[in-house]
């Protein structure tokens, strides 16, 4: 049983979305109309009833309308990758770390606000949830003053943010959310996210290097130290797991995994890549994934006993909140690759699938199913990263050059092996 | 495409700080993997991606750093640090 998903497409409910904006400008255009005469052919050009009737294409396919349509939904999965995900997974982390050191973590609630209209005497101000903590944290970041270090290189220093945002944002141009909610499908989305992933550390480096202080270099040299290293291990076992796809398209990533493995009495073990001989890529790549996120364990590069804040120590005002922040939204892409590449992406039971107006509604859809496995994937992380000490500079280039690669290089080995032995079978 | 890749270039040969000739570097080989794309060759841009735009400009990067004795030092007019 295959679960369906809440988009089944981004592009056309994005369609119906800009249609019915047009719609309403329309009328307001007719309405016009009738005290500027000259507007009633603008108007006759967005109403499909008057196109049907001069002759015309439907509204749909004319440049202009695709080209908005295209930018909503862009805009749509930005927004829905930041504004929901990337605050949800700030809030998870910063409640989740303060439980686990036995104390309750941000509590502003609603009634916390300077500006509530209503009566609060008898609210209490910090026993919420502390979602609006981050929202509080981001404003207050807006309104900081950017400085500039007065030797630092001015262009370079502000260019490398822009660079680390939009690499970053460029993931979710391929990272599907369920198998209708997407932007672009690409033959090779996942080489494209790589490729996208590895453009930070360039960034981080110029970063480091710009702002002219000896804790930023020292920072910005490690990171891109141990980025380095840690993406050759993860594109190895990446061409491991390649030899079972033999796609690098994650939607047919996904479907490899969605058919049933074998079948323990009840329960039926789905045929993830996690559960097939790829185990030991999927160990390398969700080590180098946790290095490329700079959490914890692997955290050298910031470092905040030694070296003050790392490569983001000369940000300051929004600057630092977005390539801080920014660290979030790579965590959430991280997670994203290793549901679809080795935990079945957004494959699950559908319990019950509702027909509303003959659209096949699920209860519990496919977006449901990867975010949950998202979430857990990062709760993991967290708790990981909360628990351990970091490592030293030099244990961790070991880990990277002398362990991780040459695991990685036992996983193709022992994928071909598996293909080649005819034990499982490409795609 | 070409056109930046030939501003880029010159860029790369006459700044006179090493670390930004460096960044021009990126640039350029960034455009050279636009034009493959252009030439609808999408696996070679994106392995032009990882390789010259992730690796290589950080590698020259890391050996310029590591061959000035403070963060910011430039040759001199007879040149050597």
């Amino acid at each position: 049983m295959t679960s369906a998903p809440l988009v089944p497409n981004l592009f056309a409910v994005c369609e119906v979305l800009v249609l019915a904006i047009v719609w309403v400008v329309d009328q307001i255009l007719y309405a016009l109309a009738g005290l500027i005469p000259p507007l009633t052919g603008l108007a006759q050009w967005f109403d499909p009833v008057a196109r049907a009737r001069l002759g015309m294409g439907p509204l749909g396919s004319e440049l202009l309308i695709v080209v908005v349509t295209w930018l909503i939904a862009v805009t749509v999965i930005v927004i829905w990758a930041t504004l929901v995900n990337l605050l949800t997974m700030m809030w998870v982390e910063r409640k989740f770390y303060s439980r686990l050191q036995d104390r309750y973590g941000i509590m502003i609630s609603i009634w916390s606000l300077p500006f509530w209209p209503f009566n609060r005497a008898h609210r209490p101000t910090h026993r919420g949830t502390g979602y609006l903590q981050n929202i509080a944290d981001g404003v207050k970041l807006l309104q900081k003053e950017n400085i500039t270090p007065r030797n630092a290189d001015s262009a370079m220093f502000h260019i490398s943010p822009v660079l680390i945002a939009s690499s970053t944002l460029m993931i979710f141009a391929a990272l599907p959310w369920s198998s209708g909610f997407y932007v672009a499908n690409l033959e090779l989305g996942i080489l494209f996210i790589f490729a996208a992933f590895s453009l930070a550390p360039l960034g981080i480096l110029i970063a480091g290097w710009s702002a002219n202080n000896k804790y930023t270099l020292v920072g910005g040299l490690r990171a891109a130290a141990m980025l380095m290293a840690y993406e050759i291990p993860m594109i190895l076992s990446v061409i491991a797991l390649v030899f079972f796809t033999g796609s690098l398209n994650p939607l047919t990533i996904v479907k490899q995994q969605e058919r049933t493995l074998f079948s323990l009495g009840p329960l039926a073990i789905p045929a993830w890549y996690v559960f097939s001989p790829q185990i030991l890529g999927f160990i390398v790549f969700s080590v180098s994934m946790m290095a490329e996120m700079e959490r914890i364990p692997f955290d050298i590069p910031e470092a905040e006993a030694e070296l003050v804040e790392g490569w983001t120590t000369e940000y300051s005002g929004m600057r630092f909140g977005l390539v801080f922040g920014f660290k979030w939204l790579r965590m959430i892409a991280g997670a994203a690759l290793i549901a679809i590449l080795y935990l079945g992406g957004w494959s699950g039971p559908v319990f019950v699938t509702l027909s509303v107006g003959g659209v096949p509604v699920p209860i519990v859809p496919e977006e449901a199913w990867f975010l949950l496995k998202i979430y857990l994937i990062s709760i993991v992380f967290i708790w990981i990263s909360w628990s351990v000490p970091r490592v030293r500079i030099d244990q961790i280039l070991n880990i990277g050059w002398k362990k991780l690669i040459p695991y990685s290089l036992g996983a193709i080995i022992i994928a071909a092996a598996a293909i080649a032995s005819g034990l499982w079978a490409v795609g | 495409m070409s056109a930046f890749e030939v501003i880029g270039s010159i860029l790369v040969v006459i700044n006179k700080r090493m670390v930004r000739a460096a960044f021009w570097l990126a640039m350029t080989l960034v455009t050279i993997g636009a034009i493959y794309l252009l030439f609808q060759s999408e696996f070679v841009f994106l392995i032009q991606i990882i390789v010259y735009a992730g690796a290589v400009p950080v590698l020259f990067v890391f050996g310029i750093m590591l061959t000035r004795r403070t963060i910011m030092d430039e040759p001199g007019p007879e040149g050597g640090p």
